[in-house]
């Protein structure tokens, strides 16, 4: 039995089968040079490759127009690759390079291929850029058809199975017959990709950023997919086995009932309302987010937007982005964080200095400060899009109160420039605060006289609080948030934020356990905020509460010194 | 030689479909085709070149055409673009 817990999901849900490994036997393009003689049998084999192309991507097109009208978009896809793969610029790029530099012909394809991909990544435009992906894959089916490598024979998925792969591309998976994939699970790939979107408009389950894995599963073996939690577990035992069943099921109940309960407001048995709000690391998953009758997002993550590229986003590009997101949740309120990286998070253009402890170092709010060019830019982009609904802006990583007012005073700068520029933003625009360092925590009641609101960090809090590194197996038992120090902090900064009369809210993973949602519901939390498949079960679990009772419950388990959970 | 000036209207400009679609248009006819868009040459029998251009939505951009049968063909890729290439056009723009 082994299990894996690093993927991320893609698309939730269960599955269970025989592993269908897909195999890829690309080999890196032959660099040998050709002697002047052979340059017309050169690109001879070229323009048989380019005749083998069209009919493997005409017959794509036939076996894709008759698909149901969720994958349809693949045909565009496929006519547009027909369109690249005929084209008469790749064809004197490729035949040039052939006759003039003496390349082989997969040489003067890959190189043409990287010309013309670059000069889309280049682009502003993010549509634009993306096309890069489809120069690639026309690319790839060509020297597929160079090396005389088969494509993956999908034709042999003749049972339910668990699709596992390095990567999928829209060839593969428009050939995969879909009522056969139970789930699918890639080594490479982003939530936001081809697989991702497949998946969650198939409804199939998915786990895709997996890393290595492909080496560890023979073809055919039992394998269970829990796209719920984020687990893979090949050969399962049978206890393993049973449980994954249980929870399946579970699942499928809970998805029923929070189905029919989606609409329901959050309100304890005893009346105590409490606002539900999902995570978000783009506009896709805040669109995803509003699916599940979320109150809101309670941490849009703004990292994705520089994570992208290979350069600062503009303003205009983070503006779109931004409004995309309010848009999607209508009225309902999207607290944007501003930029957090550093600690494990670094971008390749922008070379942070190499430090002992990145996690104490030079991160988040530290280097918006430092650079408050780059801070601007994001500041005036979240200002325009709170036009278009209710955004709160938060802060991460503050330690001290003068932070938070530099912060606030860059902010007022940029709402300045913005008036005077007659560019049109939300006047009450709240702000507010992560609350993740122990300094945070001991000075909550000034920083809450500053804010309009606190959004408690359990993560970094848990580590800093602990002194323990959340990525390091060796102390991972003492990373604990169920650690009494953590919980009379939570408890603390929720009492220091009612004094001043603001709420107090939590986007780390504590606030998305089941176990942890009575006793955060007794310590006073008003918002919780997770990933958004995790929303459907507290909502249940919250509204089944009391809230008289968790708070003696909670008052109770604060008295202890020992961990009571976890 | 033959030119005219004309406005693209796609709603997402010249994007792959659209692109496709012109391109297709335009390999159909005989004359030596050239559009112009600011500074940029682009020829429209190249998918490739054509939306490496990126030419967005509102660009006036001229059709030049020459050959045998450029009056013809000119007026072929000007009803092209003016029909939206399959993509219908934005009435208010």
């Amino acid at each position: 039995m082994n299990i894996w817990n690093d993927g991320k999901i893609a698309s939730e849900g269960y599955a269970s089968g025989p592993a269908f490994i897909v195999q890829r036997d690309e080999r890196p393009a032959c660099t040998d040079k050709i002697r002047e003689e052979e340059i017309e049998e050169e690109i001879l084999r070229f323009d048989q490759a380019v005749e083998t192309g069209v009919e493997q991507l005409r017959k794509l097109l036939e076996e894709t127009q008759s698909l149901p009208v969720g994958q349809a978009g693949n045909a565009d896809i496929f006519a547009g690759h027909l369109e690249i793969l005929t084209d008469c610029t790749l064809y004197e790029e490729v035949t040039g390079r052939i006759r003039r530099d003496l390349e082989n012909v997969q040489m003067a394809l890959q190189l043409s291929a990287d010309h013309f991909a670059a000069a889309f990544e280049a682009m502003d435009d993010a549509y634009m850029r993306e096309r890069a992906d489809d120069v690639r894959d026309v690319e790839r089916r060509l020297m597929l058809i160079l090396q005389g490598v088969e494509e993956t024979a999908f034709h042999t998925l003749r049972e339910t199975s668990v699709v596992v792969a390095a990567d999928l591309t829209p060839s593969d998976t428009v050939r995969m017959n879909m009522d056969l994939v139970a789930g699918i699970i890639t080594e490479k790939g982003g939530v936001t990709g081809h697989v991702g979107i497949i998946a969650r408009n198939s409804g199939i389950p998915s786990l895709v950023c997996v890393g290595p894995i492909l080496s560890k599963i023979r073809n055919r073996e039992q394998v269970l997919l829990d796209a719920e939690r984020g687990s893979i577990i090949t050969s399962p035992d049978r206890e393993t086995q049973e449980k994954f069943c249980r929870n399946a099921a579970a699942y499928r109940d809970l998805c029923k009932k929070a189905k029919e309960n989606a609409d329901l407001p959050c309100i304890t048995v005893d009346g105590r309302k409490l606002s539900v709000c999902a995570n978000a690391g783009s506009p896709e998953e805040a669109e995803q987010a509003a699916a599940y009758s979320v109150d809101g997002i309670g941490l849009f993550r703004s990292e994705f937007l520089y994570m992208r590229q290979r350069r600062f986003p503009t303003e205009e590009e983070q503006f779109e982005a931004y409004r995309s997101a309010v848009r999607s949740m209508g009225g309902r309120e999207v607290t944007i964080r501003t930029l957090d990286i550093g600690g494990d998070k670094g971008l390749d253009y922008f070379q942070l200095p190499k430090e002992e402890n990145p996690f104490l170092g030079c991160r988040a709010i530290r280097i918006c400060l430092k650079r408050p060019d780059i801070f601007k830019t994001q500041l005036r982009a979240i200002l325009r899009a709170s036009a278009f609904g209710r955004v709160r802006i938060m802060f991460p990583m503050i330690a001290w109160v003068e932070e938070l007012e530099k912060a606030l005073e860059i902010l007022n700068v940029c709402k300045k420039e913005l008036r005077e520029e007659g560019k049109l933003f939300d006047e009450g625009v709240e702000t507010g605060i992560m609350i993740e360092t122990p300094a945070a925590v001991i000075l909550a009641q000034e920083l809450a006289s500053r804010v309009d609101f606190f959004s408690i960090g359990t993560n970094d809090l848990t580590q800093y609080m602990l002194a323990a590194d959340r990525g390091n197996p060796e102390v991972a038992p003492l990373y604990n948030p169920f650690h009494p120090a953590v919980l009379r902090s939570i408890h603390h900064v929720i009492r220091a934020g009612h004094e001043r009369h603001i709420p107090v809210g939590m986007c780390g993973e504590l606030a998305g356990n089941i176990e942890a949602a009575r006793l955060l519901l007794g310590l006073g939390l008003d918002e919780f905020s997770m990933s958004a498949p995790s929303t459907p079960r507290i909502k249940q679990e919250l509204r089944a509460a009391n809230y008289g009772e968790a708070v003696g419950a909670a008052a109770e388990a604060l008295k202890s010194p020992y961990t009571i959970l976890g | 030689m033959v030119s005219a000036t004309i406005e693209v209207r796609n709603k997402s400009g010249l994007h792959m479909r659209p692109a496709s679609e012109l391109s297709r248009i335009a390999r159909q006819c005989r004359s030596n085709i050239i559009i112009r868009s600011g500074e940029k040459l682009v020829n429209p029998k190249s998918i490739l070149v054509l939306m490496s251009a990126a030419i967005k939505k509102g660009t006036v951009v001229t059709v030049e055409c020459s050959g045998e049968t450029e009056e013809q063909d000119l007026e072929t890729i000007l009803h092209a673009i003016a029909s939206g290439l399959g993509e219908g056009v934005d009435e208010t723009a």
